[in-house]
């Protein structure tokens, strides 16, 4: 589905964030991209979606990330972003959800449709027609969710999808990581909820991978995380591995 | 300096729309051109920190009062002039409208007085000027003083500008008694100085940006050097002139003998301080019956819609009584309509 | 520094008014504009003398304001701002402006003090019918109402924009401001110190967020439009709301209603 090859990417030419990464992630695999602060995580989602550019080769879906290709890959892959005041724009929730829809051509009343359908989905019809600036953090994250699902992506990247919320919106957030089909690439910190989220752990440590592998694995060993400036996620340590 | 819609006839304030809206028009057309809406972001949270912005007070040492940031000149050294412009226009249309700061009717004129001269005499008289030149060729910090320079002086400048446009526009619309040459004369000054600090705290803030991100800034780097033998002749006059400005301004606010009008004028960055003053100033309104006269002709001369029904005084002190008499009747009504709705939405809250 | 929160309580206040479902919210927003436009420009085209005439007007904010459900102690509020430059443009009217124009009991009033009077009653009434007008439309309406008035998309766009992150910046800006005054006790505003650093940190944070904002503007494929949600129809009451109102404002500039209900009851 997603394929890095030899990528290599740096924001002033001196400091390299990625180094020569390569990685594939297959259809309907759920990845934990975990790293200390700068370790490129969130740089690797950009380019995937085309918003930088760097040296090698990166397929989505079959599609190389070029210019040209840019709307198709955007189509088909869906960005929540760390800060949802950043994503959600529109007045209000309904607009913002419908922005996407009809910049892709489509009709007021099928978007319209699909808008609600999606919204029951995350059993969000309370927020339709919210105004963006007046809902909590924890809407705000869900709605943000929701406009990024209402697109119908193959791929749905997450930057962070669970800070700032409290225990139970954290919870809500990973039930609908949980039951999402698609392909999920999640960049976190909050190692518990990969832990709950994801199939695989891909650990990065100054933009190479340093680790990759099931995600049971990776996160039980307490030596390699410490390298990494992370620890243990907080069910192994009570676990007492 | 928002002027409120009682301010302005209704000409004046459709004069002023049409302005803005000109230059409107054509500040869209010149960003449809080359940017293809991919600054609307950018511009939309520029505005958006620069309304925040405005609410800062910022402490002016050795005085205990404080100052405030000045838009224009900060929009459009970061975002160019077109874009500075509109992003003005939006921040000023947001405060008439959710925070009663300035008019709806007085938008136009608003948008001239702060937006235009702000954006557009700011950036193409001073800051690009200046920014191009020679000055301080050489020098090891040249960049931080031509951006010190060319803020504080346009910012000066341009508040200057409009100052002397409220008067104008104030005295055009006849609301007015003051004759034109006292009100300039307390306008004037007192935003030489509002002016002058909030020149001050704008240049803090771009000098802190051309350290960090000196990206951001329009006009830094490109043309140096091709600009050398273009803009030094034009550049050397705008600053002459700017600082006979400043300094012949300057002068003639200690020379009036008024240490009052500095204090309350620093006091005074909102309009209530100055205007208060100007009511109690009682020098001001003995003086020159020749500029008052002055002031009733063009008075009388802008005046686009004169009244027909109450020309003369006599009429008017005719009606008086049953003028008296009817507006008691209309005040009753009103209370009735109030009393009414109360009276309903109670009953319906019973209902409910 | 409590401007900020203020300012911010402000907003939402207008926000929780202009969320209401009385018979005035329904009107149609562009209706509502172009009443509003009428109105004001009506007000301020009385005489300076004719208090009077002016009076009338009174009537409309009056019964909107029932009509709305919206208490008038908001707008009360609202009236700091443009009361005190009104006013004190207004206040020199009375010293220089002495000629008597009529006469109750033993009291001559003049001119001044007529025209004075005037100028603030203008002031109120332009404020409170754009104070309605917001009070009852909510932002998006409005944007909505300027484009079928073909003011160009970049400008509505940026409207609404603007306004969306307005709340989001002020929030950022009081927050800085209340960490920089609980390690200034004892300071009213910035010192000089940090005058560009405090804004100059905010402003390069802001540049980051329109980076972000643009970025997921472009990832849901933004090509320069945007569409507003859906205008409610134009319906009869809309149009019977702007006959009616334009109609009685224009009766009132023409003829002095108060002098005539005078005369009704003088004679």
């Amino acid at each position: 589905m997603i394929e890095f090859q030899n990528v290599s990417f740096s924001y002033d030419k001196k400091t390299p964030v990625v180094q020569d990464l390569d990685l594939v992630i297959k259809k309907g695999e759920t990845v934990g991209l975990i790293g200390a602060n700068g370790a490129g995580k969130s740089t690797i989602l950009k380019l995937m979606l085309g918003l930088l550019y760097g040296e090698g080769t990166i397929i989505v879906d079959g599609l190389s990330v070029t210019k040209a290709n840019l709307p198709m890959i955007r189509k088909k892959t869906g960005y929540v972003l760390q800060d949802s005041d950043n994503q959600m724009f529109m007045p209000t929730v309904y607009e913002d959800m419908m922005f996407g829809l009809r910049n892709y051509g489509m009709s007021r009343e099928a978007a319209e449709a699909r808008v609600d359908a999606v919204l029951e989905q995350l059993g969000l019809q309370d927020l339709k027609y919210r105004h963006n600036h007046k809902i909590s953090g924890g809407e705000k994250r869900m709605a943000a969710i929701a406009t990024v699902l209402v697109m119908q992506p193959e791929v749905i990247l997450m930057d962070e999808p669970s800070t700032a919320l409290d225990p139970f919106n954290r919870r809500t957030v990973i039930r609908t990581i949980q039951v999402l089909p698609q392909t999920k690439v999640i960049a976190s910190h909050d190692l518990d909820m990969i832990l709950e989220t994801c199939d695989r752990v891909v650990l990065l440590s100054h933009g190479k991978v340093v680790a990759d592998g099931d995600c049971g694995m990776i996160l039980r060993d307490r030596a390699l995380l410490e390298q990494n400036r992370m620890e243990l996620p907080l069910c192994m340590q009570m676990q007492g591995v | 300096m928002h002027m409120a819609d009682a301010l302005l006839a209704p000409s004046v304030a459709a004069t002023m729309y049409v302005a803005s809206g000109a230059v409107a028009g054509i500040c869209v057309k010149a960003l449809k051109k080359d940017e293809d809406m991919a600054k609307l972001p950018t511009m939309a949270v520029t505005a958006a920190l620069v309304f925040a912005g405005q609410m800062i007070n910022y402490t002016i040492p050795g005085t205990g009062s404080s100052g405030h940031l000045c838009g224009g000149m900060l929009l459009s050294a970061l975002l160019g002039p077109q874009a500075g412009f509109l992003s003005m226009v939006v921040i000023l249309a947001i405060q008439c409208l959710f925070f009663a700061d300035g008019g709806l009717m007085a938008l136009g004129a608003n948008c001239w007085n702060m937006a235009f001269y702000g954006c557009f005499i700011g950036y193409y008289l001073i800051w690009k000027p200046l920014m191009h030149s020679r000055l301080f060729a050489g020098k090891k910090n040249a960049a931080r003083v031509k951006i010190a320079l060319s803020s504080v002086l346009g910012c000066i400048i341009t508040l200057q500008m409009g100052a002397f446009s409220v008067v104008l526009e104030t005295s055009a619309s006849g609301v007015t008694e003051l004759p034109v040459g006292t009100f300039v004369g307390i306008m004037q000054p007192i935003h030489l100085a509002i002016g002058l600090v909030e020149g001050l705290i704008t240049a803090a803030v771009l000098l802190f940006i051309y350290e960090a991100r000196p990206e951001l800034l329009t006009e830094l780097d490109e043309g140096t050097e091709k600009a050398k033998s273009r803009c030094s002749l034009k550049t050397t006059l705008a600053i002459l002139t700017a600082v006979v400005v400043v300094v012949g301004g300057g002068l003639s606010l200690f020379a009036s003998g008024n240490p009052d009008g500095l204090e309350w004028s620093m006091f005074g960055n909102s309009e209530a301080g100055y205007s208060e003053n100007m009511g109690l100033d009682e020098e001001a309104y003995g003086i020159s019956s020749k500029t008052a006269d002055a002031a009733e002709a063009i008075q009388e001369k802008t005046a686009f819609l004169p009244d027909y029904a109450f020309s003369g005084s006599d009429s008017a002190a005719g009606t008086s009584v049953s003028g008296l008499v009817g507006s008691a009747i209309v005040a009753g009504a009103a209370v009735l309509i109030c009393m009414l709705g109360g009276f309903f939405r109670r009953k319906k809250s019973c209902h409910g | 520094m409590d401007k900020l929160s203020g300012a911010q309580s402000e907003l939402r206040e207008m926000d929780v008014l202009a969320a209401g479902i009385s018979v005035v919210h329904r009107l149609h927003p562009l209706c509502k504009l172009l009443v509003t436009v009428t109105y004001i420009f009506i007000v301020v085209s009385f005489h300076k003398y004719d208090l009077s005439g002016l009076i009338v007007m009174v009537l409309y904010p009056v019964l909107m304001f029932q009509a709305a459900e919206i208490p008038v102690r908001v707008f009360f509020y609202k009236l700091r701002v443009v009361l005190p430059l009104v006013c004190a443009v207004g206040l020199a009217n009375p010293f220089l402006d002495r000629m008597p124009l009529t006469q109750i009991g033993n009291l001559v009033i003049t001119g001044g003090v007529v025209s004075m009077l005037t100028l603030m009653l203008k002031g109120c009434l332009a404020l409170m019918a754009s104070f309605l007008l917001v009070a009852t439309t909510p932002i998006d309406m409005l944007c909505g109402a300027l484009r079928k008035l073909h003011v160009p998309k970049v400008l509505t766009a940026l409207l609404l924009l603007t306004y969306r992150y307005v709340g989001v910046i002020m929030g950022e800006a009081s927050a800085m401001s209340q960490a920089y005054s609980l390690r200034a006790p004892g300071q009213k505003g910035i010192h000089i110190s940090a005058w560009g650093s405090f804004l100059g940190q905010l402003l390069l944070r802001s540049m980051d967020r329109a980076q972000e904002l643009y970025s997921s503007m472009e990832l849901r494929g933004f090509q320069g439009e945007f569409f507003y949600s859906d205008i409610p129809a134009c319906r009869v009451s809309s149009v019977m709301f702007v006959l009616v109102s334009c109609s009685f404002f224009a009766c009132a500039r023409v003829v002095n209603i108060a002098w005539l209900l005078g005369n009704l009851v003088v004679r």
